[in-house]
């Protein structure tokens, strides 16, 4: 612990310029990102790597996103091995080669000083579209991974300096809404740019030899404390399963398990998941990782920054090859950052939960959302996007506090934004009705979960196809140490679609029409409760009812605790304390 | 400036700060204790201060004062304390919790943390009202308003004891009519309450901007009038001329009625004047491209100006609440004299943003503080005045502040203090810088094309490391340097802000002319507002900005231009200045690419007469004033040497000092590095030069020597 090769000032000078490198490059994303995914939702990532290439900063973005960087950046470095040059410019999304799903797009940028590679800045982006069969990418009815949209080996975007306008061409080419595209691939680059002219000026001031020691001695500390934290826990075996809900492929539901062995300070994490199904909610190694990695900081509960020396001390065996998270190709995968991944995660935070019952917090609320596409009159343009905004799920209950109310889903941990509803309708011809928090959706417990979020939506004037993907429409977050909920069907997610005064509720992912004067209202989960729901504080209770996030009802149901005047909101504390006897 | 006085008074978090400018170019400062329970009492403390140590009544001073101007923390503090007003919000139903759906976002830095609570909701749930209506993109009308259910929303607000009423509907800006026909059914319903309508407050596009805006500003209005009224009776009964000005965080001075009813724009006005005062001292010499830091007792305030203006921002985050209206960008770190040095659970040595406060304060202190904190390193390195600060009435202990230096940093990273001490003031520094980035760079400003400027009683110990880490090469600091916001504040005028929404693509002679019409709307306006408060035309200037970006882009730059007729030939000198403006922040533009504007604004300032500069009569060469010599450290491994110190009182205009050396002003401490020289103007104003102009001071000093 105390081996210092490095001025431990220098080390905390450092440190805060990667920091500040890292958010420059995340800012540079935002404001100048075309496509509403990105710069509405911050549905992007970007990363710092030293030439090993090791993760020396991970940023405080989507955490689905960046557990598989890490095994994504050494396939695109090995991809490459002895053809990396100053000036080149890499660009990939095949999970062959450790991607996520095609949809999110990396850009590798490799930095060199005084003729040697000394590092990589890097950045990953959803882009509202890949081509393939439907708009978005997201297609139910996928087979296989050709299905989809469009694989990107790692391929050279500039070649020493000189852009490769015809592979740029090839790939515009074959996405939809080409403009909004091309404004994505430029913010990326501006993005990993920023980064680049921040670390030369580093390597300028301090000199690259002081940089790169300080840069090892950081993920030493990083890997010294996570190893702290697992020493803590006491040595053995721990397992956590967790339910996959059939959402619509036919094949039934499907268990995730996570086996985590602790001995001394190091961790080993076993995965066992059914056999890869053709459907897109298989999910290959790399982005696996993202979800083991977010149940371990679930547990680890670190503040930033983070690197890959945190992992060292954690190995994962992800479970045979050619099984649903160790999917193999031509395995169909596009679902697969929030579904299989969040119910991966609850297995590995089900696994800690036991290992280490003091830290535990509850699931979140999963991804239950849609995409959009159609036909913009006022540009007389095509038009596609994920629509964040329609998955925001409830956040967890913690230890010492209710969840935050409409903060996920699970897999971006709160780091995504859902964008203003004038912007979304400026951006798109919709309109929408709805965009509020959901009564009775917060899983129950002595603290609640955070209220899910329903978003409804009318096409302007042309014709909507919407695309449904997800799940969390039958099984509720999970709570922690002893909560439960009774009104179930409250707390989880569908869709409903009104025609002509009828409504009809959908649980499984689906491609659907809207017309003008149709509605659409996509519902998503409540968080989990945290502790027994009947030690919940009835005076909060209470509260909650007269804020309309539990009903009369659930008051009754959820929390045993009966109201007996519901203007007044009077307790009737005889019956409330039988209830909560019995 | 006519009269005999103009008087400024600046609440802040510990002290409040009183300004007093004659007519002769006297300037005094005077400070006493914030009473944040009752602000007026402070203000009247502080004017029995003066005549105690002046000998000069508040009644001299108010009825011979041509303005009174009060930067006042009331509507910081409830937001800080959420003890704001009880109030309702009347919402386009299905739009009741955008307030608190906040996005889908957690902030940055919390990701994991389990006990990192939500936002505190000023309105919660229950006392927010939708009721049908709906406006959509294109303005049209998709469904009626239902007075029934403003009139229900406002029965409920009544039952409930409601003091303040938000109204705001989706896409209000385009069709303001629904919003005011609620307004006035709550007025009619409801006479007693404070009303704010989102579309008249912020009319620009962004729902939950405006939402959020329309809330902090309903949320403060009766908190500021209450003050407004209590604060314009006081100096009413004491003969003022004029009625009292309070400065806004837009940087100007406004009426009283104003921020009632624009309470929003009070909130965070205190270092808002920074900018203001940077440029009159930077006026002599012609710079306009100044960075403004102020180091307190626990945060450090930064602020901008480029080619005489400042930095403004739009659509932030204050105390966690979105707030779209223009205010003058103020970054601030919680990095002061308080902030403690601490080893993290990695096992590194960070500063802050724990801070001693003023209790138990510094380890020096010996008040209890057992932390060390920035200050102590400031002793440990000799650049603070073991005798103490503020003219000796506040003496330091040196071994105290050693003890805790080794305790909890030097002995855990088997270090000297010396060099520990050197490691907490170099780590304080880089925060700063990294946080003077977030002004500069992510403005796309190149900080080295600055000059920095002091402000704050703890900054001057601080400013040449600052600089040095920057690449800047000229520092400001004036005598006033401890009060500068306050003395900012009095030479700042009147300002309000007028916005209107476009949506537009940047072609055509119809955009053109629509853009011309509503420039000109706007600014008929303010002629009238100011014209009402007595300014005459050739006082009145106007400012004009237009948030534009590329189609298809969601998030606007600001491009600000000067007013011109606008034209279809005129419109491509605006988006030349777009292209320009994006390249300079992102690096680069697409000039093929369609631009259209979405929201417009017109700044219209007042202009008032400036008190007269400063003066300092002439000197006759630094060494008059040396007071003898100090070991310092300069150096990493935390070697000392001996340096000169220099008493500023003694120091005349003209009179010049080459560091390494300290110079003691009554309020604050100014460290010259090696490598930097200091030239006291006659305007008050130190002007620190670093390098090769250092060594022609050399030069020209031993010139005059001989």
């Amino acid at each position: 612990m105390t081996r210092r090769k490095v001025d431990p000032i220098t080390l905390s000078v450092v440190r805060g310029v990667l920091e500040t490198t890292q958010r420059e490059m995340t800012l540079t994303l935002e404001q100048t990102a075309r496509s509403s995914v990105f710069n509405l939702a911050h549905d992007y990532s970007t990363a710092l790597f030293n030439h090993t290439p090791e993760m020396i900063l991970q940023g405080q973005d989507i955490p689905i996103h960046l557990g598989s960087l890490i095994p994504a950046m050494k396939s695109v470095a090995r991809f490459f091995d002895g053809d990396i040059h100053e000036g080149d410019l890499i660009l990939h999304n095949d999970p062959a080669y450790g991607g996520s799903h095609i949809i999110d797009t990396c850009m590798y940028y490799p930095v060199f000083y005084q003729g040697e590679l000394v590092f990589w800045t890097v950045c990953k982006g959803h882009l509202t579209d890949i081509g393939g069969p439907v708009p978005a990418g997201y297609n139910p009815n996928a087979t296989e991974i050709y299905a989809e949209g469009l694989r990107i080996p790692p391929v050279k975007l500039w070649d020493k300096g000189k852009p490769r306008h015809d592979v740029m061409n090839l790939l515009l080419t074959n996405m939809r809404a080409r403009r909004d595209q091309e404004g994505d691939f430029n913010a990326l680059i501006g993005a990993c740019q920023v980064g680049a002219r921040n670390l030369r000026n580093l390597m300028d001031k301090y000199g690259k030899d002081v940089v790169q020691d300080c840069i090892a001695e950081l993920l030493d500390m990083a890997e010294a404390h996570m190893r702290s934290l697992i020493a803590r826990v006491p040595d053995g075996t721990y397992s956590g399963t967790a339910i996959l809900e059939d959402a619509g492929h036919g094949f039934g539901d499907f268990e995730i398990s996570a086996t985590v062995t602790i001995q001394g300070d190091g961790c080993h994490i076993e995965i066992t998941s059914p056999p890869q199904v053709p459907y897109f909610i298989n999910s290959y190694e790399g982005n696996s990782y993202s979800g083991v990695y977010l149940g371990l900081m679930m547990f680890a509960q670190l503040p930033p920054p983070y690197n890959e020396g945190l992992y060292r001390c954690v190995s994962v065996d992800m479970g045979a090859k050619g099984t649903l998270c160790n999917a193999k190709s031509p395995a169909p995968h596009m679902n697969c950052t929030t579904t299989p991944m969040e119910t991966l995660t609850d297995a590995v935070r089900l696994a800690f939960e036991q290992a280490a019952p003091d830290k535990v917090s509850a699931s979140w609320g999963h991804a239950n959302g849609c995409n959009i596409a159609g036909w913009d009159k006022r540009h007389d343009e095509e038009y596609v996007t994920m629509v964040l905004a329609s998955i925001i799920s409830g956040a967890g209950a913690t230890a010492s506090q209710d969840g935050w109310h409409a903060c996920g889903p699970e897999c971006c941990f709160g780091a995504l934004t859902s964008g203003d509803i004038e912007m979304l309708e400026h951006s798109y011809p919709i309109i929408i009705h709805k965009y509020g928090l959901m009564e009775d959706s917060g899983g129950a417990g002595k603290f609640r979960g955070g209220s899910g979020t329903v978003w409804e939506v009318e096409p302007l004037d042309t014709p909507m196809t919407l695309v449904t993907f997800g799940e969390g429409r039958r099984i509720p977050a999970m709570g922690a140490a002893g909560a439960k909920s009774t009104l179930i069907d409250r707390k989880v997610g569908r869709l409903e679609v009104t025609r002509g005064g009828e409504t009809q509720i959908i649980t499984d992912n689906v491609i659907e029409t809207i017309q003008p004067g149709e509605r659409a209202a996509n519902k998503n989960p409540g968080g989990g409760g945290y502790g027994n729901p009947y030690e919940r504080d009835v005076l909060k209770v209470v509260e909650d009812v007269r804020n309309g996030l539990v009903s009369i009802e659930g008051a009754r149901l959820d929390y045993g605790v009966v109201i007996s005047d519901p203007d007044a909101l009077t307790v009737d504390h005889d019956a409330t304390r039988a209830l909560r006897a019995a | 400036m006519q009269n005999q006085y103009r008087l400024g008074i600046d609440a802040g978090g510990t002290f409040t700060d009183f300004i007093l400018a004659d007519r002769d170019g006297g300037v005094r400062i005077f400070k006493v204790l914030s009473t944040p329970q009752d602000p007026t009492l402070a203000i009247r403390n502080g004017l029995k201060l003066i005549e105690d140590e002046a000998g000069i009544t508040a009644r001299q001073i108010v009825s011979n004062a041509d303005l009174c101007i009060n930067g006042t923390t009331v509507g910081l503090n409830a937001l800080i304390t959420h003890n704001g007003a009880k109030t309702g919000l009347i919402a386009t139903a299905g739009h009741e919790d955008s307030i608190e759906i906040r996005l889908g976002h957690k902030e940055d830095g919390y990701r994991y943390d389990p006990d990192y609570p939500p936002a505190t909701m000023l309105v919660p749930r229950y006392l927010r009202r939708g009721v049908r209506e709906r406006v959509i993109s294109t303005g049209a009308v998709n469904t009626p308003l239902n007075e029934d259910d403003v009139r229900e929303a406002c029965r409920h607000f009544l039952r409930e004891g409601v003091e303040s009423v938000a109204i705001s509907f989706v896409w209000s800006v385009l069709h303001p009519e629904h919003e005011l026909r609620a307004a006035e059914i709550v007025r009619e319903m409801m006479p007693d309450v404070r009303l704010t309508v989102g579309s008249q407050l912020y009319p620009q596009v962004r729902e939950y901007t405006r939402t959020s805006t329309a809330i902090v500003n309903a949320y403060l209005a009766p908190i500021l009038q209450r003050y407004v009224e209590a604060v314009d009776g006081y100096f009413r009964g004491l003969g003022a001329r004029q009625p009292v000005r309070y400065f806004q965080s837009n940087g100007g001075l406004a009426l009283g009625s104003v921020v009632t009813d624009q309470s929003v724009y009070a909130i965070n006005s205190g270092p808002a004047s920074a900018p203001q005062a940077a440029l009159y001292l930077g006026e002599p010499w012609g710079m306009k491209d100044i960075i403004t830091v102020d180091m307190g007792g626990t945060s450090f305030d930064i602020t901008l100006t480029r080619d005489g203006r400042a930095n403004v921002s739009k659509n932030i985050d204050f105390l966690r609440y979105r707030i779209g209206i223009p205010m003058i960008q103020v970054e601030t770190l919680g990095a002061g004299g308080g902030s403690i040095g601490w080893i993290d659970s990695m096992g590194l040595m960070q500063m802050g943003p724990q801070s001693a406060g003023s209790e138990p304060g510094p380890a020096s202190y010996d008040q209890g503080g057992e932390r060390p904190t920035t200050t102590d390193a400031n002793l440990i390195l000799g650049y603070l005045n073991p005798d103490g600060l503020v003219g000796g009435r506040l003496p330091l202990n040196v071994e105290k502040a050693r003890a805790a230096i080794k305790t909890h940093l030097a002995d855990p990273l088997g270090i000297s203090v010396e060099k520990a001490a050197h490691g907490m003031f170099t780590i304080v520094n880089n925060n700063m810088v990294n946080a003077i980035r977030r002004v500069s760079v992510e403005r796309g400003y190149d900080p080295r094309d600055f000059v920095l400027n002091c402000a704050g009683g703890a900054t001057a110990a601080h400013i040449t490391a600052l600089a040095r880490e920057m690449g800047i090469r000229k520092v400001l600091i004036s005598k006033l340097a401890s009060g500068l916001c306050a003395f900012g504040q009095i030479i700042s005028d009147v300002k309000y802000n007028y916005m209107a929404p476009v949506a537009a693509r940047l072609e055509g002679a119809d955009t053109a002319r629509r853009l011309d019409d509503l420039f000109g709307a706007l600014e008929a306006r303010g002629r009238r507002d100011l014209s009402g408060d007595g300014f005459a035309e050739e006082r009145i200037s106007i400012r004009r900005s237009l948030d534009m970006r590329y189609v298809g882009q969601v998030h606007e730059c600001t491009v600000d231009v000067d007013p011109f007729a606008i034209t279809e030939e005129a419109l491509e000198r605006l988006k030349a200045a777009f292209h320009a403006r994006h390249e300079e922040l992102y690096t680069y533009c697409e000039r093929n690419s369609a631009v259209e504007v979405v929201n417009v604004e017109s700044a219209i300032t007042g202009r008032v007469d400036r008190p007269k500069p400063m003066h300092v009569a002439a000197g006759s060469g630094a060494h008059a004033a040396l007071r003898g010599t100090r070991p310092m450290i300069f150096d990493a491994e935390g070697i000392g040497q001996d340096t000169p110190v220099y008493d500023g009182a003694l120091l005349g205009a003209g009179d010049r000092i080459i560091g390494p050396a300290v110079i003691q002003e009554v309020t604050t401490t100014i460290v010259i590095e090696p490598g930097w020289s200091a030239e006291l103007d006659a305007t008050g104003v130190y002007v620190l030069t670093l390098g090769a102009d250092a060594a022609a001071a050399v030069e020209a000093q031993q010139t005059e020597d001989a």
